[in-house]
Order: structure tokens, then sequence, then C-alpha cells
């Protein structure tokens, strides 16, 4: 009698515990699929009462418009280039450095990564302003150049390089330096390979930042040619004429990017996420 | 002498290896940060709008912030009071949600990725979905009025504003939590579980006296990310209420922003000295998280 009765209490804890997770699932993609959903209506039936869920009848007028009256795809090609070259810049540098506070001897070496660990804690809004003048003085305003440039390197990518190539065997490096190896191929044959997942790693987190930023490309862009997507989203809400229709139009191209790499990537991305903060 | 000279010049040149491969770091550290922040240092004492050259002023705008500027205070308030929010109900849902994830649950592909795809998406695009959800006649008030509720102005009330954008914010957030607080669960061993259940332990007394103490880094590692950047915030507010209505959204970047907009550049300046006294005790925290690991 007892036996069973806990059995039937922990399946019906089970059930409640499903049910949570999926009404709660649920609610969270609401709003994604709410946005989906308006953004194929007519206006009149974006706040219909009763709420459309489906919309009736479907529309492609409001994508035909951000295609052709706005220049999305001016705005998603700014926001790939920008990306992927910052990005691949990054990985670069990030590694490069990461390498040689890790593995090279040089006077100097310990407390020039002690600084940079120190700058860590500047955050991005005291640097705003000079900065902003510093890319006025190179005239990169309204230009990649002012994206891209001061986003070339970071030190978190570099601390995190370090970290991975700290992880390999020296004697691995001195291998293939006595097999005739000089130091920018042992980087690039030995450390490079072993480094692989940190790069990813590295290269999800510099590619969301870029992709996603905001203040810095709204201060040092003004032409719409220039615009980058969250930039573009924000300025087509700022016209008194736009519809919700048209907006969400531009806000599902403006998100679908970002999401269609994080399905394909899924499990990286979580792995990334989670490797600097739980430690075993 | 040629013996001394020849190990010296490979040392010079392995040296030079080490110089090089940090190079690029470096010269963009000391222009893109270095000088920069020494130069926003200068600038908060002084008068300065861009064009004519900065006036010394010592700590008038500083002195100005705190005695005289009314909407200071209110960003800095409003500020303060969408950390303290969004630090009590993302984290508290991030746990909730691992915990019920933790227990073997079917389809948990399914549930993180739902929990966790909001974390994906630019806080422009979150803002502006919500933006819809919270218009007069948006989803959520249908919902309200489906319940027999009077609708609320979410985004122009000044009493619900605030509160809008912390709840558009946490939906956006709380996933990394999620998957944060899940992947440290699946780290406590096992037979500490075991152990706790062979002393008679019930579900509360485990969870208070062997998984709480195990997410303690973890829990610090949220928090201290988690007010760092919400001290931070400025994209919701600009896209969703830009400070308004009657500057009860108004946080201490989007007044910077609007400082920096109006050409006072050194008033500008020392609100972001402030803000970077104020994360500095949290900056610090977060430093030494990391440097821990070494």
């Amino acid at each position: 009698m007892f036996p069973s009765r806990r059995t039937s209490l922990a399946k019906l804890m089970r059930g409640a515990l499903y049910l949570t997770l999926t009404l709660s699932s649920l609610l969270m993609l609401l709003p994604f699929y709410w946005t989906v959903s308006t953004s194929f209506k007519l206006e009149q039936f974006v706040f219909a009462n009763p709420p459309q869920w489906w919309p009736d009848p479907i529309t492609l007028q409001n994508y035909i418009y951000v295609f052709t009256r706005i220049p999305f795809p001016r705005y998603l090609f700014n926001s790939v280039f920008v990306a992927v070259v910052a990005t691949g810049a990054h990985v670069f540098f990030d590694t490069l450095a990461g390498y040689a506070f890790s593995k090279l001897r040089f006077p100097g070496r310990d407390a020039i990564f002690f600084a940079m660990l120190l700058a860590l804690m500047i955050p991005f809004q005291v640097n705003l302003i000079p900065l902003y003048r510093i890319m006025a003085w190179f005239r990169w305003l309204d230009h990649y150049q002012a994206l891209i440039i001061p986003n070339i390197t970071g030190i978190f990518g570099i601390f995190l390089m370090r970290q991975f190539i700290n992880s390999i065997p020296d004697e691995l490096l001195d291998a293939a330096r006595i097999d005739g190896c000089n130091e920018l191929n042992v980087f690039l044959r030995v450390v490079f390979p072993l480094t692989l997942p940190g790069i990813a790693t590295l290269i999800i987190f510099t590619f969301m930042d870029i992709w996603n930023a905001f203040l810095w490309p709204r201060l040092v862009l003004s032409s719409a040619r220039m615009f980058t997507l969250p930039l573009g989203l924000a300025q087509l809400q700022a016209r008194n004429t736009s519809t919700w229709g048209q907006i969400m139009a531009g806000t599902v191209l403006t998100a679908l990017p970002m999401i269609l790499i994080f399905l394909v990537m899924q499990r990286q991305f979580i792995a990334g996420m989670t490797e600097g903060a739980v430690k075993q | 002498m040629i013996h001394h000279r020849s190990p010296l010049r490979r040392r010079l040149r392995q040296y030079g290896i080490g110089y090089a491969f940090v190079a690029v770091p470096v010269l963009a550290g000391v222009i893109f940060l270095l000088i920069p922040m020494i130069t926003t240092l200068g600038w908060s004492f002084t008068r300065f709008n861009g064009l004519q050259p900065p006036q010394f002023v010592g700590i008038d705008n500083y002195a100005r912030l705190f005695t005289h500027d009314r909407i200071f205070i209110k960003a800095l308030w409003n500020t303060f009071r969408f950390t303290i929010l969004g630090m009590l109900i993302g984290p508290t849902l991030g746990l909730l949600t691992a915990l019920m994830l933790n227990q073997k649950v079917r389809f948990q592909a399914f549930y993180r990725t739902a929990y966790f795809l909001p974390v994906m998406t630019s806080l422009v695009v979150v803002a502006t979905i919500w933006r819809m959800i919270y218009n007069k006649h948006g989803l959520l008030n249908l919902a309200l009025g489906a319940l027999g509720l009077e609708p609320i102005r979410w985004l122009s009330d000044p009493h619900w504003a605030l509160f809008s954008i912390v709840i558009a914010s946490v939906w956006q957030g709380f996933g990394f939590e999620t998957v944060i607080f899940l992947a440290a669960l699946q780290g406590i061993p096992a037979t500490l579980y075991e152990a706790a259940a062979l002393d008679g332990a019930n579900v509360w007394q485990r969870f208070w006296h062997v998984t709480l103490p195990a997410l303690r880094p973890v829990i610090l590692f949220i928090y201290i990310i988690g007010i760092i950047g919400s001290f931070q915030v400025f994209d919701q507010v600009f896209v969703m209420t830009s400070g308004g209505p009657a500057n009860s959204t108004i946080t201490l970047v989007y007044y910077l922003y609007s400082k920096f907009m109006d050409l006072r550049l050194g008033y500008a300046s020392a609100i972001a000295y402030v803000l970077f006294g104020i994360l500095m005790v949290f900056s610090y925290l977060q430093w030494r998280f990391f440097t821990e690991t070494d």
C-alpha cells in the first residue's frame, strides 16, 4: 500500500514537472512566435481582438517593404562583413598574444600581461568619448574602420587563449623546434590546431558581441548605408511611418541569422558559455 | 667576442618574436583603452564641448552631479532599481529552471533551447518585440482583459515603465543563468547526495546542505557578471522608452549618452567616472574570479 502511494505521488510530481517545463518553455517562445506571426499580417489585424494567432490573410508585403524600401539587405551585409572581419582578426591576434604570454619568454612579459588584466576592469563607457574623437581624428567615423579596428583584439580573448595554450606541454613545442620549425610555424602547425576548442569559444563570444553591439555603432555611424542590423531596426522604429508589420519583418531578419547559427552550433555555444563559469 | 655575440643575438631574436606577437594588442590597449581612460578622467574636470579647448573647472562637474542634478540622481536610482530587481528575478528563475531540467527529464534539449534562445538575440530585437507586446492593445493587455482586469500602460506609466523593461531584460537573459546553473548542477558528484540520503536528509536539507554550497562559486560568478551588465543597461531604454516617461526609466549610461549628444563632454566624462567608481568593486571581484584559475 505505502510504496504504491509513494510511486503515485512521484508520478504526480513528475507530471507537474513536465507541465511546468512545457508551459514555461512555450511562454518563452511565445514572443518569438508572435513576432513571426505579426510580420506576415496586414496592419489592421496586428492588434486584433481576439488576437489573430495565425495570420489571415498571409501577406508578404512587410518583407517586400523592408527589402526594397529599407536597405535591410545592405544592413545584413554590413553586419556580416564587420562581424566576420573583426572576429577573424580577433582569433588571429588573440591566439598569437595568448601564445606569447603563455610559452615565449621576453623581459616584461608578466608585467604586460598583468597590466592587460587590470584593463579588463575598465567599463567600455569610460572610453567612449575619447574613442569617438580618436575615430574622428583618423577620419574613420561613418566607415567600417570605426567598427572593426577597435575590435580586432581583446583582453578577454587573449586571456582565454592563454588559458588554453597553458595546457599544451612544452615538450611538444620543443620537439617541433628541434624538427626545424621557426616560432611562427610552431604556432601555426602545433599550437593553432590544439587550441581549436578554445578558438570556437572565442569566435562565439566575439561574433555575438559585435553582431549585437548597439551603443558604439549608434555613435560612430550616421548614414543608413553603413548601418548594421540592430541600428537599422532601431531606425525603422524611429520613423513614424513604419507599421508594426514592417517593424516585425525587420525584427525577424535581424534576429534570424544569429538564431540559425545558434541552432547549428548549439553544443559549442553552451560549452563556451559554461566554460568560464563552471570550473571542475 | 664573437662567442658572446651569437647567443645574445639569438636571445634578442627570440625576444623579438615575443614582442612581435603581443605588439598589436599592446598598441590597441594603449590607443583604445589607456589613452581614452586617462583622457576621460582629465576631461571630467573640465567644461568641454568638443569644439573649443577644454576649460578646467576642478571638481565642479562631480559636485554638480550630486548636489544640483536631480535627473542624474534619478538615473542613479533607476540604475540601482533595475539592477536589484533584475538580479532578484533573473538568477532565481535560472536556478529554478536548472533544478527542473536537472531531474533527468526527457526533451531536455528542447526546454533548454527555449530558455536560451532569447540570450542569442540582440537587446534591440528583444526591446522591439516587447514594445509590441506592451502596446496599449498588445498581447499582454489582451490577456489582462480576458481575465477581466484593466489594461496597464506598461511603458507610458511612470510607475510601470522601469519594471516593464526589467521583465523584458529578464526574459532575454535568464536562460544564460539556466545553462550555467545546469552545468554546475551536473558537476555535483552523485556520491554527495547519496551520503546525505544515507544520513536521512530530506529534499530540502539536501538542497540547503549539498546543492547550494556546491553552487556558491557559480552564484558568485552570475551575480558579479549580472551586476556589471545591469549597471550598463542602455539598448532597451533607448528602444523602448528613451528614458521616459518623466525620466522614470533614465539610466546612468542613457544619461551619459544624452549628455554626449548635447556635446557636454566634460559633464558626460564625469558621469562615466561615477559609473567606473561604482563598478570598481564588482570589476575587481570579476578580475579576481578570472585570475584565480591561473
